[in-house]
Formats: structure tokens, C-alpha cells, sequence
């Protein structure tokens, strides 16, 4: 019995630690002076790619391969398929070293193009199974929605979705163990259903989003609330952006308000990207407290020979500015290799400090496997 | 970026608080304010997941797996804290240390007789 609820430890680990979600790489963005849209259909990055997507991920890797669905898969010219599959390795340490080998994430997706700039997407998958819960519970829909597009042939223009989706809101990194994420009002599966409208051009874009938790699958937001994220180039290698959200529940009433900045230095083909965001949390229930926490995330990007890239990442996230030491710092490294056009290995480090050092300290070293198909 | 830059740069440096723990010592504290976003994360201890059959998302999830894994008369023989200061592979959060002032604020809780739950 024990060594059951060991494993079951284990696998909770495992999903805590990694469960991303199939995200851009927002490390290719000023860099390749290109939007999330440049790649990918979705107005806010992440999940099924375009066409250019594809190109990209076939020149981008080691031994590019055809990048299509299945490796040139027919499907007619209304729909598009795609699925992401991710499984890990490796050693954690809260405190104590445990190794642990475990299953991430499988999803398909379909987008059906309905004409005159409307589409629908749809992705189905697997989750965490609760304990004791039926095979049913298993299976959901992270996100489906339906989304007109000004400008199908573009990457640029107008964008409205109405559906279940992640509201999008800062640097929407794939890492969500990034403290800006995982505490900064962006955390794995904070899908809601809403209405958001983009609009996206190469010298600025702007998403404003409002959402209500969702009422069946209850998930990580329990709230309802709005959005907004901006960001504007400046020259031809940076870009600043700010970022708000306000998410009340029963319990919590959640504000969030921050910026974010990225840099790319042609020279040394480097990227910079930052976000800072101050937090107020409101508990609403009982006697009632309010916690000022500050989130903050800085990672450099190198794209290296062969398909690699290496990420090097600091974070810091205070608890409550009440408190003097409850605060904790992170050190990430991360080195991709884009091996193909549709498989990825990422070996990902985190070393973590508590209170200053003073504190209990942990960190992991884990490989992960992506498989898109 | 120079203005986020001093944001970043303050925000790491922060030590911030100055005073001794003044949170407050309450059942709706301690699920919202320590546990809810530490062990209540959606793929471990939520409603959605409710991983070993406790979760701590909410007030009335956590009511229900606080009163199991608490022991009214000492921190010390409650499940919660063996749990979270356990020095083998039984450790929770598994993935990411709690703090020493959330710990202590939990047992201090517990030993004032758990208020609210």
C-alpha cells in the first residue's frame, strides 16, 4: 500500500512538475520578427501550427523531415488535424531526491474552416485521472472554440473567439512552472469559456478577453473576470508589452497587473525575455485578508547549431510583502533539440531557493519527450 | 525595458516584508493563502483531481480534507504536518518545498484548535 501511494506521488509530481501545455516558442518572436500568428492558428500562440508553422518546425530542427500532420496525412482543404504527445524522466527534489518516469500529456485537434473567415477548433485529450474517478473523468476538452478571422490568408488583422480557452494574458511561456505563470494569473489549465477579440500586426498587438469559469469541468480558474494583454515593438528588436487581469470567485478576488519587455541581440543571436507583475490577493471568505505577491521572470535564449537551443532563466515570486522572507527564487535552465520537424527532447533544470538560501531549497532534472504528430 | 528592468531587479531583491507574520490564523487563510496554491494545484490536490481523495481549492473541499488530516489536539500528531516536514520520498508538495513560515502558521493554526474548520 505504501509503495502505491509512492507511485501515485510520483505520477502527481510528474504532472505538477510538467504537464505543459503544447505552447509557442515566444523565444522566436522578436528574433524572427515574425507574431504568434506568424506560426500558429490560434491568436494567442500555442497548440496546432499553420502552414508556416510547419515550414518553420521543418527548417528549425536537426533532420527537418515533411512537417505535415502524420508526415503528409490527406485531409480535405476544410480541415486540419494535429496532436501533441509528452512524456518525462528524471529526479525531483522538494527537499528530498526522488526519480520518477511518467506521462505528460496526449491530445488531437481538428480545426474545420467554415468560410468567410470563421473556423472552429476543437482539442480533446487526457488528464490527471482523479483518484477513484471513472475512465470518463479521463477524458476532456481543454479547449473548443469558434473564431472569425478579418484576414484567412494573413497572420495579420482582427481575431474574436468565443469558446473555452486560455484567456490570454503575458508572456504565455510553454514552461508554466515559471513563477509569472504558476502564480502570475497564467497557470496550467486556466482554460475558461469567453469572448476574446485580437488584433495582431508585426509593430503591435492587443488581446482583451472576457471570461466565466467553466461550470461543468471545473478546472484551475474558479472565477470569472477579464483580461488584457498589449504589446508594441520598438525598432526592429524589442518590444514592450503590459498586462491586467481581474478574476473573482466565491472565495478569492484575484488582480494582476504587470509588463513585459523582450529584447533579441542580433550579434549573438540572443533573446531576452522578461515579465514582472504585482498580485493582489483578495480572500474574500471569512475574516477576510489582502496579500501584495510580486511575480518576475527574466530568460535568455541562444538558438545553437543542429537544432538546439538553450534557455537560461532566474525567477523570483514574494509570497506576501507582509511577510519578511517568504519569498523564493528560481534558476532554470533548459536545453532543447529539435531533433525533427515533429519530435523534441528538452532536458530541463530547475534549482530552487527558498527565504534567501535560508530556507529549505529543491530543484529537478528531468528529460522530456514531445512528439507532435 | 530599462523601467522593467528596475521592476525585475526589485522584485528579486525583495525581501520585502519587515514585519513578524501577521496572517491571519484561520481556516480561510490557511486553504486560500498557503494551501490552495501550493498542494490545491489542478493536477494534484484539486476538486478535478483530488488525488489520494483530498483537495484544497476550495473551502468546502478542504473543510472536508482538513478535518481528516488534522488532529485537533496537536500539530504535531496531525497527518498535514508529518506529511510536509516528512524527510523521505512521502513529502508534499513533492515538487516545490513550502516555506518555513507557511509550515509554522499551519501548526499554529492547528494547535489553536483549528478556527473555522
Amino acid at each position: 500500500m505504501k509503495s502505491l501511494q509512492i507511485h501515485a506521488a510520483l505520477v502527481v509530481v510528474a504532472l505538477a512538475v510538467l504537464a505543459h501545455r503544447a505552447d509557442a516558442y515566444p523565444q522566436y518572436q522578436v528574433g524572427r520578427d515574425v507574431t504568434c500568428t506568424g506560426c500558429h492558428v490560434s491568436p494567442a500562440g500555442g497548440g496546432a501550427l499553420n502552414e508556416n508553422g510547419i515550414a518553420v518546425a521543418e527548417t528549425t530542427a536537426w533532420r527537418g523531415g515533411d512537417g505535415s500532420f502524420m508526415y503528409g496525412w490527406k485531409t480535405p482543404s476544410w480541415l486540419a488535424l494535429d496532436g501533441d504527445m509528452r512524456g518525462a524522466a528524471g529526479y525531483v527534489n522538494p527537499g528530498v531526491s526522488t526519480a520518477a518516469a511518467y506521462p505528460m500529456q496526449a491530445e488531437v485537434g481538428a480545426i474545420v474552416k467554415a468560410g468567410a473567415g470563421f473556423s472552429i477548433r476543437a482539442v480533446g485529450g487526457l488528464r490527471s485521472p482523479q483518484d477513484g474517478g471513472s475512465i470518463a473523468h479521463v477524458l476532456w476538452s481543454r479547449e473548443h472554440y469558434v473564431m472569425w478571422q478579418q484576414n484567412p490568408d494573413s497572420s495579420e488583422g482582427f481575431y474574436v473567439r468565443a469558446g473555452r480557452f486560455m484567456p490570454t494574458f503575458g508572456l504565455r511561456l510553454a514552461e508554466h512552472i515559471v513563477y509569472t505563470q504558476r502564480f502570475g494569473g497564467d497557470p496550467l489549465y486556466f482554460e475558461a469559456y469567453g469572448l476574446n477579440a485580437s488584433y495582431i500586426s508585426k509593430a503591435f498587438e492587443v488581446h482583451a478577453t472576457g471570461f466565466v469559469h467553466d461550470p461543468i469541468a471545473t478546472v484551475a480558474e474558479h472565477g470569472d473576470g477579464g483580461a488584457l494583454y498589449a504589446e508594441a515593438r520598438i525598432g526592429e528588436h524589442a518590444a514592450i508589452g503590459i498586462e491586467g487581469k481581474h478574476s473573482v470567485s466565491d472565495e478569492t478576488t484575484m488582480s494582476y497587473g504587470g509588463m513585459t519587455g523582450k529584447v533579441y541581440l542580433p550579434g549573438p543571436d540572443l533573446q531576452f525575455q522578461a515579465e514582472g507583475e504585482v498580485i493582489r490577493k483578495d480572500i474574500t471568505a471569512g475574516a477576510g485578508d489582502i496579500a501584495i505577491q510580486l511575480a518576475g521572470y527574466l530568460m535568455a535564449s541562444k538558438p545553437l547549431d543542429h537544432g538546439l537551443m538553450l534557455d537560461i532563466g532566474v525567477g523570483h515570486f514574494t509570497q506576501d510583502t507582509r511577510v519578511k522572507g517568504l519569498y523564493r527564487d528560481a534558476i532554470d535552465a533548459n536545453l532543447h533539440w529539435f531533433m525533427t520537424s515533429h519530435v523534441e527532447w528538452l532536458l530541463t533544470t530547475r534549482i530552487e531557493l527558498l527565504d534567501g538560501a535560508g530556507g529549505p531549497n529543491g530543484g529537478y532534472a528531468l528529460a522530456q519527450l514531445h512528439y507532435r504528430l | 525595458m530599462r523601467s522593467f528592468s528596475f521592476l525585475l531587479i526589485a522584485a528579486l531583491g525583495a525581501g520585502c516584508g519587515t514585519s513578524p507574520d501577521e496572517r491571519p490564523v484561520s481556516f480561510e487563510f490557511v486553504t486560500l493563502g498557503i494551501l490552495a496554491p501550493t498542494c490545491g494545484q489542478v493536477q494534484c490536490h484539486s476538486t478535478t483531481t483530488k488525488t489520494a481523495g483530498y483537495a484544497f481549492d476550495t473551502l468546502a473541499a478542504s473543510r472536508e480534507a482538513l478535518t481528516t488530516l488534522t488532529d485537533d489536539r496537536s500539530a504535531d500528531s496531525s497527518k498535514l504536518i508529518e506529511v510536509m516536514t516528512a524527510s523521505g520520498g512521502s513529502r508534499m508538495p513533492p515538487d516545490s518545498p513550502l516555506n518555513e513560515e507557511d509550515i509554522t502558521l499551519v501548526k499554529l493554526w492547528i494547535d489553536d484548535g483549528r478556527m473555522g474548520l
